[in-house]
Order: structure tokens, then sequence, then C-alpha cells
């Protein structure tokens, strides 16, 4: 599962995620994109969830971009224990989402088969997400 | 131009600012400047569905028209977007000359399937699909076709043939188009599953040792 090689610091404050994406919010890489509708931490686990399913369903067919890392680390204490005695071990690793970031991009498939990959990742998410293509360019 | 400098009408903005441009958003507007040419800028507003099919359609160029004024023409020079990233919502349009030099990138029209690309789990791979050119305005093409059917591994820029008056804008040596061979889905798992299980290296940690000498001179 996707998780940074590196880190300067083994745990991070829970932070807010407010408004909504202004980078990462566009099909950069593929033809056709999955983008985010609802703010989320998506975890590592259900990034390689939808990786999956996008790869089994294509077969080699096209290539699968994923346009988020999980570099934040979630903590969480073991059941059962008292509270207090400082923050807990990192349980697993977790992408900030808001609405408007890309989350996984297709490219070298046509246009039917990629809406039904990523319906097939879109059924992974814990969020909501549309299909999207390539935008106007200057 | 390759092809006829669509005309578009606009309509002089008094009120700036963004309540002013949202309401002219719902009456079915998009917001413009017009500016260049060492005159003053020009706030207009044109219709928004005519406009976006010039876009669409690849036009850099709009003659545009201002009601009860000049008619300017203009080189499509920046787009704004707004919430999600895709709905237009403003466009900067620079005043320029037919005969002027501009930069612009120009749509690339792939057609054919390169041999190499028959092979299973190859796909066809596009580095650039606008491609960056530079030009007379006149000369500013609707799009670029290229055909991929006589492509070996790489297409590099230098490849590509450009219409006269037209030249390119990046390095001849970037790669186009490429082919790239896809991981087999079991495969890519096996190598998802090797990089688990291990945790990040914490660059900020002190080692034990060092930790200790540290301790030692303190006491010293």
């Amino acid at each position: 599962m996707l998780m940074p090689k590196r880190i300067k610091y083994r745990k991070q404050q829970r932070g807010k995620m407010r408004g909504n994406a202004t980078r990462g919010n566009y099909v950069a890489f593929g033809e056709f994109g999955l983008q985010s509708l609802d703010t989320h931490w998506l975890s590592a686990r259900q990034l390689e969830a939808g990786r999956i399913a996008a790869q089994h369903f294509l077969r080699r067919q096209g290539k699968v971009y994923i346009r988020v890392f999980p570099d934040k680390p979630i903590s969480k204490k073991p059941l059962e224990t008292r509270m207090g005695t400082g923050k807990a071990d990192t349980d697993f690793w977790a992408a900030r989402i808001k609405p408007g970031t890309m989350l996984f991009e297709i490219a070298g498939v046509p246009e039917d088969l990629a809406r039904q990959a990523l319906a097939r990742i879109a059924h992974k998410m814990p969020v909501r997400c549309r299909f999207v293509g390539r935008r106007l360019a200057v | 131009m390759a092809h006829e400098t669509p005309t578009v009408i606009a309509r002089k903005r008094d009120r700036l600012g963004s309540r002013y441009a949202q309401r002219i958003r719902r009456d079915g507007r998009l917001p413009a400047v017009i500016y260049g040419h060492r005159t003053d800028p020009i706030h207009v507003s044109l219709d928004e569905k005519e406009t976006l099919g010039h876009l669409r359609h690849g036009s850099h160029v709009l003659n545009v028209q201002i009601e009860g004024g000049t008619a300017e023409t203009c080189l499509v020079k920046d787009l704004q977007f707004g919430y999600l990233g895709d709905n237009l919502i403003h466009l900067d349009l620079a005043r320029v000359d037919l005969d002027e030099e501009v930069s612009v990138g120009v749509h690339l029209h792939f057609i054919g399937t390169p041999e190499a690309a028959r092979k299973p789990g190859a796909i066809v791979h596009h580095a650039i699909t606008e491609l960056p050119v530079i030009c007379r305005v006149r000369d500013i093409p609707e799009e670029i076709r290229v055909d991929l059917s006589k492509m070996g591994e790489t297409l590099f820029a230098r490849e590509i043939a450009l219409p006269e008056g037209v030249r390119l804008d990046i390095e001849a040596d970037d790669v186009i188009t490429r082919i790239e061979l896809v991981l087999d889905a079991a495969e890519g798992e096996a190598a998802a599953v090797e990089g688990s299980g291990t945790q990040p290296e914490v660059i900020t940690e002190r080692k034990v040792d060092e930790a200790d000498g540290d301790k030692k001179e303190k006491k010293g």
C-alpha cells in the first residue's frame, strides 16, 4: 500500500479541511478522470482497492493514474485503553480529499470503457464522485 | 489564420466585482477583460454559449465587436475556471495584430495506431496534447494532425509536420507520444505487497548513540 518512504515527524495533528480543491482539480495525465465531490480522509487501503478494481476490469488495456498520495499519518488508540499517556501510534495513512480533487485518471482506453472502470473505482470510494474529461485549454 | 475569425458581440461592464460578475453569469453571459497594446483595459461580457462553442472548436482569436464601440481582434490569453475546476468563469483577451507573432497551444489531433501499440499490454501515452507553437496570429492552426501509424517507440516534437509559418515553442527533443507497457494487475499487486508492512524512515529522529553522546558531553 502507498505510504511515504521518509517523513520528518512520526505523528501529525488532525488539521481542518475547508473549502474546495484549488490544485489537482483537473485531468492532467490521462484522458478521463474521477473527481471527488466531498471532503474526506482517503486511506491507502481504499486507494489500493480502487486501483485493483480498475486494473482487474481493464486487464492491461489502459493506464491508471492515482492522483493523490496518502501522506498523512492517522493515529488510533488501541481498544479498551485508558485515556492519556500521549498520542497513539499510526493506524493508517490517508490522503486529504476536498471537493474537486482528482482521485484517479485513465489513459489509453475509449470513453465507454473508462466510464465503466471509473464507476468501479467510485464504488470503492468513501466519497461521492463524478466522471470528467479534459477541460478547455488555450 | 487557418480558418475564419469568429465574431462575438460584447457588452461593456460598468459595475465590476465578484457580485456583479456572478449576476452576469446568471444571465448566461461570461465576464471578460480586453487588454494590451498600451491602451486601457475594457471590461466586457460575452455570450457564454457562443464563446464556449468557438473555444471548443479550437479558436484562439476572436473578433470582439463592442456594442456601441469599436471592434477588436483579440487572442484568448487565459481562462479562469470556477468550482470543481471545469466551469469557465472568466476570459482574458489580449489585443493583437494579425501579423504579430504569438505563442499559443494548439490541440494535437492523433490519427492512426502505431505498430508497437498492437502488442499485448502496450498503450499509447500522449505526454503533450496541446503543442506550444510560435506563429503569426493569422497563421494559428485550429489543430495539428499527427499520424501515429509510422511512429516507432517514441514520437519527438521535431517529427511533427507543422504548417507553414508555424514553429515549435518547446525543445525539438521533447517527447510527444510514447508506447508504454502496462503492468499486469497481478504483477502490480505483487509489487504493492512487497512495499507494504514497512514503516517510513523518520529523518529527524535522533540515533540512540548520538543521544547518549550528548548526555555524556553535558555531564562532562
